[in-house]
């Protein structure tokens, strides 16, 4: 009598957990890629939202360049706690857009991720305060807040006060402000970061309450870290360095991932207004038109001229960024080898040569966009 | 080994000797284990980092700590004089009572960025009002419990002495409350530290212990991260503790005092 009613519900409980088990791996989809004339799927996730910041990626999976690789190309959205660099370790995306500090501070953790190409030349990171804050140079921060954004944003700024002897933990009030320029409006900072391409456009977009029109350069005092010389290396494409040792398929996805992404950037050299109107298709959370046409114009300049062909490393700016970090405490020791290679991105090249694309851009000149209010 | 048995038997001993255990067991798994790029890493380089970091944590700490204790203070004065005002007038239990629990409702750190915007984003003053709202519920709705638990019988005798309305609520409700506010306090005082530290991830000095541990996470230096949650761990506890010992000092003659099982 016992056994019988136990035994049944046993089986029962058996039966649900097979099934559950059954249904859970059933969901594991080719990683890996197929090879019958389908497209690879390949994963790539972005350091922020889409915005013509990333307009190369997006114009080439809009316009068939990666397509025409053979390539199948997922855009993830980056945010506020979105690390790429865990994330492509992880496995969760096969490549990564990361700036270079950002990059190498985890993989100097132990998260083995490889540079393969250095797509922006120059930073675009400012400062920005009130014409009238008197903050004209890097001193003039002492004794401030000084808004960043953390999360390894801030390095720049963080080596630029160290430079200059000033003391982040205790000259300065370091303060996270949001994605915006508020704080600085409302005065709760004394300066804020910026993009030049994004947030700097933001409060030239916004109506000043005392005039009536819209904020103008002029109000503002900017400091640049390329002029000070504590610029370092951003947007780059990272991959899983250990996956490209052990898995060639991997490494040939990449090459053609670097050639279809170039060819991408090349594109919104040439069509800048092409690539805008990708990124608006791909919804932009911030600004319309006019703002993401500012951003496609300011982001070309930090991409143009690329001498060395777009995405290939500049050893000269490599070593000028890492001489920075280390000197300033944000890398405790130089990065290790293999922290960027340059071999997958020149055979990218050689492809885009082949084509007769211009991979340098040396004629490149920097258009001219209106400020809309709003950014629309 | 008699020494031993006897030592593990004392009160303290119990604790202490789990407490490490976990953490031998801890230490000892991702030793053996070892992987790359963990997220949790062992005590010991937990340990190291906190010292290594020791002043900033300690900066963190004080920043911190002070939004978590005034806001404590004041939600907990502020829910008391709630409590009794409610306890003795109707008109107030009508009116804020269901205030009270409207507030409770709303997700009190989605404020966070409308406080900051407020008062300031660099002010104190924005994340203690996250901490006053927080901890003001539970100590509110356990005072009034408490002095609503007051035996009638008491009540009874105090009203045929003639005693009045403040007298019985000083002498005989009071004292009944005294066990739901403070563990109300404990809860609260766990609230209050949690509160502060999420605040603070929207905004503000970058030196105050929540940015300090969203910032270790986000370039992935763990160990770092976790230094400073250790950091937020202890004024937790430290409240606690606080808690307890004014509990014993101010309710000596109290059941769960004095017997060592009552806690």
């Amino acid at each position: 009598m016992k056994p019988k009613p136990k035994m049944w519900r046993l089986l029962a409980v058996l039966l649900a957990l097979a099934t559950f088990a059954v249904a859970c791996g059933g969901s594991d989809d080719a990683a890996g890629g197929s090879d019958d004339g389908e497209l690879t799927p390949v994963t790539l996730q972005l350091q922020w939202v889409p915005q013509s910041q990333f307009a190369g990626y997006f114009a080439a999976r809009d316009l068939g360049f990666y397509e025409d690789v053979g390539l199948d190309v997922t855009i993830v959205d980056g945010g506020l706690d979105i690390v790429p660099a865990t994330v492509l370790d992880s496995g969760a995306s096969d490549f990564a857009i990361s700036w270079v500090p950002r990059g190498l501070v985890p993989r100097e953790e132990g998260l083995n991720i490889t540079n393969i190409a250095q797509v922006f030349q120059r930073s675009g990171t400012l400062q920005v305060s009130f014409a009238d804050s008197g903050i004209d140079s890097v001193d003039d921060l002492a004794g401030t807040n000084v808004g960043n954004w953390g999360f390894g944003n801030e390095f720049e700024l963080v080596a630029g006060l160290r430079k200059n002897g000033i003391d982040p933990a205790s000259d300065v009030t370091m303060v996270g402000q949001d994605f915006n320029m508020t704080a600085l409006i409302n005065g709760d900072i004394d300066t804020a970061q910026a993009m030049i391409y994004n947030e700097y456009a933001m409060v030239l977009e916004t109506v000043n309450a005392d005039t009536g029109e819209l904020y103008q350069p002029e109000d503002f005092n900017i400091i640049d870290w390329n002029d000070v010389g504590t610029a370092m290396l951003q947007d780059a494409i990272w991959a899983d360095a250990d996956r490209l040792d052990d898995d060639e398929a991997y490494r040939e996805m990449a090459v053609k991932f670097v050639e279809g992404s170039l060819r991408g950037w090349i594109h919104c050299r040439d069509n800048p207004q092409d690539c805008v109107e990708a990124i608006l298709a791909a919804e932009p959370p911030f600004g319309g038109p006019g703002h993401q046409a500012w951003m496609m114009n300011e982001i070309n300049p930090l991409v143009w001229p690329s001498p060395q062909g777009v995405g290939v490393m500049d050893p000269v700016l490599w070593q000028q960024t890492v001489d920075i970090a280390t000197a300033e405490g944000i890398l405790t020791s130089a990065p290790t080898d293999g922290a960027f290679r340059t071999d997958i991105v020149k055979e990218a090249i050689a492809n885009l040569e082949a084509d007769g694309v211009d991979v340098n851009g040396n004629d490149f000149v920097k258009g001219t966009v209106e400020v809309t209010e709003g950014g629309n | 080994m008699a020494r031993l048995i006897d030592l593990a038997s004392r009160p303290t001993a119990a604790p202490v000797l789990v407490g490490l255990g976990i953490l031998a067991v801890w230490e000892g798994l991702l030793r053996v284990v070892s992987p790359d790029g963990f997220v949790l890493p062992p005590p010991t380089e937990i340990a190291a980092a906190f010292v290594e970091n020791f002043d900033a944590i300690w900066t963190g700490a004080t920043i911190t700590g002070y939004v978590i204790v005034s806001g404590l203070i004041v939600g907990a004065l502020l829910a008391v004089g709630a409590a009794l005002l409610v306890n003795r007038f109707r008109i107030a239990h009508e009116a804020i009572t269901p205030l009270a629990v409207a507030i409770s409702a709303v997700p009190i750190i989605a404020l966070a960025p409308i406080f900051n915007n407020w008062f300031g984003l660099t002010s104190a003053r924005s994340k203690q009002f996250i901490v006053i709202l927080l901890v003001f519920f539970p100590i509110f709705i356990n005072t009034v419990k408490g002095l609503g638990l007051a035996d009638p019988s008491k009540i009874e005798l105090m009203r045929s002495y003639a005693a009045t309305k403040s007298r019985i609520t000083r002498e005989v409700r009071i004292p009944t409350a005294l066990p739901l506010f403070f563990t109300a306090m404990k809860v609260s005082s766990s609230l209050a530290v949690i509160g502060a530290i999420v605040a603070e991830y929207f905004g503000g000095r970058q030196d105050a212990l929540g940015p300090m541990i969203t910032q270790a996470a986000g370039l992935t230096r763990y160990a770092d991260a976790w230094a400073a949650v250790l950091a937020g761990t202890l004024i937790g506890t430290i409240l606690y503790v606080a808690t307890v010992l004014i509990e014993n000092a101010v309710m000596p003659w109290h059941s769960s005092v004095r017997t060592t099982d009552g806690r």
